[in-house]
């Protein structure tokens, strides 16, 4: 009996520990023998249709040695791209490419930390789905990983260093979120935009990074990465873009406003809060959207000369108003002529009007360029600053 | 059964040399035994011996008030009490020795255990009965600052290897009546006393009584130290977690009595041993009761906090280097591995390493004699924190989480040897599972817990089972005002310990009228 017993336990010992040790580590990782991918490239070559992915990846040691730290790193300090290398690998689709990297990799490639991934321009006219079929299939990537159309080539953009963040990819990152919260261009991670890419009717977007050449002060030319447009998509084909105040307009029209200035003649403000709401409205055969608006803002300068009043004050208010609607006209404008649902109206109204949907959705491609937006805003001047009266009078 | 007491015991004779034959025999011809031969009464015709260790008797006490009143008061009265040998030894218990405790007994083997501790008997021709006169009188350790529990606040006395002076400090801190010392002896050789306090009316019955009986189920030769008791009743001894508390404090062990608990103390031990032990009693400490309650329960956070550090960090951060690294933030991770380049061994070897290392600096350093302490100090310091970085041996990430590990460790005093076990195991499994691992062994320890009791107390408890009006002293501690009863887990028979409502407040009226216009 306590033979039997004792049995049992040496039985559950093994069971326990066998499966322990030959399981083991073998899907344990040393970070030593990984090559951290920060940022990734896709290109398409247009003659030949192969495609092309950039690979940005950390390396550690470089990074050892700019920290200061002892170690053996930094041999490649001045190089302003030493902390990152840069490499690329070429075959007939997304994976393939992916695979002869890892072939002709020394490391491991780890995506989890992948800040951005950037499309060529004429890779993302051709159409992004292999790419992002590739990469939402498997489920090392993270959803939340920032997207950018490149003006011209990804790998260029990728290869241009940020003066601020040693991983320029982290960099591109920080900048496309800080546009984002400045409200300027979108920006749109993975998982927004294969959400947009499901609905339809919306029109994907992506904010577009195009390099500028800048004269340092000591001389040098230096090259830039800036955000400048944004990109705008029909399913996975880039069809046009949006200038500067037309990205505005849409960021007030989706409610992505959060601050940032407003320009308007003699003063700039500083926007406070804003929040707008979609409203379709069918009318028979017709969409009607309202896009209400409200917005409030602090005075930050006023070139007239004027003492500030109530009366200026709502003039303030009149100009921004009218300002913001020219910005939201202005994208609606551009969305009409690219026949891009950006702002999402196909998706209220199939919030608001669930059984007409189906057929409107047959035909939104015609209706979409002919419907009616109507922009309402309401504006408010919060604060006016520390001086109210004027240094120059009239 | 409490050693000493042979089961055939035998009585004294009327033969003085028989009685002294037989002790020479059983005390052996250790020359601290004397046997001082003398005559007395005023014929001096009485042959008496007296017999003693020397060392443990109070030599003063022998010679002022034991062998002068023999020797030379008796000699002055000339009372015609000699031919009376038995009212004789009577006589000199009740009139002549200046002595506080004398006890009469007829078996030798009394008399042998008796002078072994420290007692001196006196025996008379033709007297079938000795007298024990308790001189107990060795040099003892003053009472000393304690070591290893300290306080910011609290008293300063700890408990020393004397029993007797142990029991007055726990009798100084509570002068109930009711406080009762329950003596008896263990070991076949050591005869060590043991003695068992407790407030009758506070402790419950049941737990003394199994208190007994598991002390008196020991049985083996010598109890040096009061562990060897733990070790003899702990509840459950396969356990890595400690089911029986001890102090060097007595207002900690007065304490935890007044709270209905038990103390047992044992002659040659500085530390008290106090059951029922739950678990939180680890993280509390007598500062949090001395400081106010705001501060205590940071405090107390702390402890938690660094308890857990103390187990969890170094296997997760194998885990994490090992299994998953896109659970890093992004900028951690590259931090975390420009350290980890060009380092030659797996991370968990490396955890393992450091971890080794650190116990053997510390084994070291509590053992090696003091004078040698400075060189071990600097030279680990040097090739655990510098040298081994900067030789790229180990990585500094992997340097401060051990050491931020080594020095939480020591947060939780009574947990310490747990944790360090605990410690290595999680380590293991961060690296053989990952995450999985440190979860399997978690619930291992969590279940192991709530399946541990301490004499019969849940020893999770108060949180689980969970008592609400206990939760007052665990991850909060409430004011002294507000912990009206003691602890329920432990059953006590009187729960209220002070009356409700005590929390101070202005008067209502205010005492000084003047202001008050």
């Amino acid at each position: 009996m306590k033979r039997k017993h004792r049995l049992t336990i040496y039985l559950f010992i093994l069971l326990v520990i066998i499966p322990v040790f030959i399981s083991g580590c073998w899907d344990s990782i040393e970070l030593n023998k990984l090559s951290i991918i920060s940022g990734l490239g896709w290109d398409i070559d247009a003659d030949t249709g192969q495609v092309t992915l950039t690979f940005q990846s950390i390396i550690p040691n470089e990074i050892k040695g700019a920290a200061g730290s002892n170690g053996s790193g930094g041999q490649r300090r001045g190089d302003p791209l030493h902390t990152i290398q840069l490499d690329s690998s070429t075959g007939s689709s997304a994976y393939d490419a992916l695979n002869r990297y890892s072939q002709h990799s020394s490391r491991r490639t780890f995506y989890q930390h992948t800040q951005v991934y950037v499309f060529g321009h004429s890779a993302a006219q051709q159409g992004i789905y292999p790419f992002l079929d590739s990469i939402s299939r498997n489920p090392i990537n993270r959803p939340n990983v920032l997207m950018a159309v490149a003006e011209k080539n990804a790998s260029d953009t990728l290869s241009v260093e940020d003066g601020m963040e040693n991983i320029q990819a982290i960099g591109m990152a920080a900048e496309i979120k800080l546009s984002a919260e400045y409200s300027k261009y979108p920006s749109i991670t993975f998982l927004e935009f294969a959400n947009r890419l499901i609905s339809k009717t919306t029109a994907p977007l992506a904010p577009m990074i195009g390099i500028i050449e800048q004269t340092a002060p000591k001389g040098d030319r230096v090259k830039k990465a800036r955000i400048n447009g944004t990109a705008v998509f029909n399913g996975d084909r880039m069809i046009g873009q949006l200038n500067e105040d037309e990205s505005r307009g849409l960021l007030w029209a989706i409610n992505k406003i959060k601050k940032g200035f407003l320009v308007i003649p003699g003063a700039n403000l500083e926007i406070v809060s804003a929040k707008s709401i979609i409203v379709p409205e069918l009318q028979g055969d017709k969409i009607m959207i309202t896009i209400a608006i409200d917005e409030e803002s602090n005075l930050l300068e006023y070139d007239g000369h004027r003492e500030i009043s109530s009366a200026l004050l709502q003039d303030l208010e009149k100009d921004q108003a009218q300002e913001i609607e020219s910005q939201v006209m202005a994208a609606v404008e551009k969305s009409r002529a690219l026949n891009a649902d950006v702002f999402g109206f196909g998706e209220a109204v199939h919030r608001r009007y669930k059984k007409e949907w189906p057929d409107l959705k047959a035909r939104w491609e015609e209706i979409y360029p002919n419907i009616e937006v109507v922009v309402k805003v309401k504006t408010h001047v919060n604060e006016i600053g520390e001086i109210k009266k004027t240094m120059i009078k009239d | 059964m409490a050693a000493g007491q042979f089961s055939s015991a035998v009585s004294l004779s009327k033969n003085l040399e028989e009685n002294l034959r037989i002790l020479r025999e059983a005390l052996g011809s250790s020359n601290d035994v004397i046997i001082r031969d003398m005559k007395i009464s005023s014929d001096s015709n009485v042959d008496t011996a007296v017999i003693y260790i020397d060392g443990l008797v109070d030599r003063g006490l022998l010679n002022h008030d034991i062998l002068r009143p023999l020797m030379f008061n008796l000699q002055l009265i000339k009372d015609n009490l000699s031919h009376n040998h038995t009212s004789l030894i009577d006589y000199i218990k009740s009139s002549v020795l200046t002595v506080g405790q004398i006890t009469v007994v007829q078996d030798i083997d009394i008399v042998i255990s008796k002078v072994l501790t420290g007692h001196i008997a006196i025996l008379a021709e033709g007297v079938t009965r000795a007298l024990l006169i308790d001189a107990k009188g060795w040099e003892t350790r003053r009472i000393e600052e304690p070591k290893n529990e300290l306080s910011v606040r609290g008293s300063k006395e700890s408990f020393t290897e004397t029993l007797r002076t142990n029991t007055a400090l726990l009798r100084r801190r509570i002068r109930d009546p009711r406080l009762t010392f329950e003596s008896l002896q263990i070991g076949e050789r050591s005869k060590t006393d043991v003695s068992i306090a407790y407030v009758k009316g506070i402790t419950p019955e049941s737990l003394i009584e199994e208190i007994n009986q598991r002390l008196q189920r020991i049985d083996t030769d010598s109890i040096l130290d009061v562990s060897y008791i733990e070790q003899f009743i702990e509840d459950s001894p396969s356990s890595l977690f400690p089911t029986v508390g001890s102090s060097e404090r007595p207002d900690v062990v007065a304490a935890r009595i007044l709270e209905g608990r038990a103390a047992i103390l044992l002659d040659g031990s500085p530390v008290a041993l106090v059951v029922p032990f739950l678990f939180i009693e680890g993280f509390q400490n007598p500062d949090d009761y001395y400081a106010r309650p705001f501060f205590a329960t940071l405090i107390r956070w702390v402890r938690l906090l660094g308890y857990l550090l103390s187990i969890y960090l170094p296997g997760i951060f194998v885990s994490l280097k090992t299994f998953h690294p896109e659970l890093f933030p992004t900028q951690l991770l590259i931090s975390v591995a420009a350290a980890r380049e060009g380092l030659p061994l797996p991370v968990v070897l490396e955890a393992l390493l450091m971890l080794l290392l650190f116990e053997i600096l510390r084994e070291a350093g509590l053992r090696m004699p003091r004078s040698l302490g400075q060189a071990v100090s600097i030279v680990g310091a040097l090739v655990i924190g510098q040298a081994a970085v900067s030789a790229g041996l180990v990585g500094a990430p992997m340097v401060i989480v051990i050491a931020t590990t080594a020095i939480a460790s020591f947060l939780v005093i009574p947990y310490a040897e747990t944790g360090t076990l605990y410690r290595f195991i999680m380590t293991i499994a961060g690296g053989l599972l990952g995450l999985l691992g440190i979860a399997l062994v978690s619930i291992e320890i969590l279940s192991h817990l709530a399946s541990l009791r301490s004499l019969g107390v849940a020893y999770l408890s108060p949180v689980t089972p969970l008592n609400i009006r206990g939760l007052r002293d665990t991850f909060i501690r409430a004011p002294l005002w507000a912990m009206d009863n003691r602890p329920a887990s432990l059953d006590s028979p009187d729960t209220r310990r002070q009356s409700p409502g005590q929390m101070p407040r202005p008067p209502k009226t205010s005492f000084r009228q003047g202001d008050n216009q």
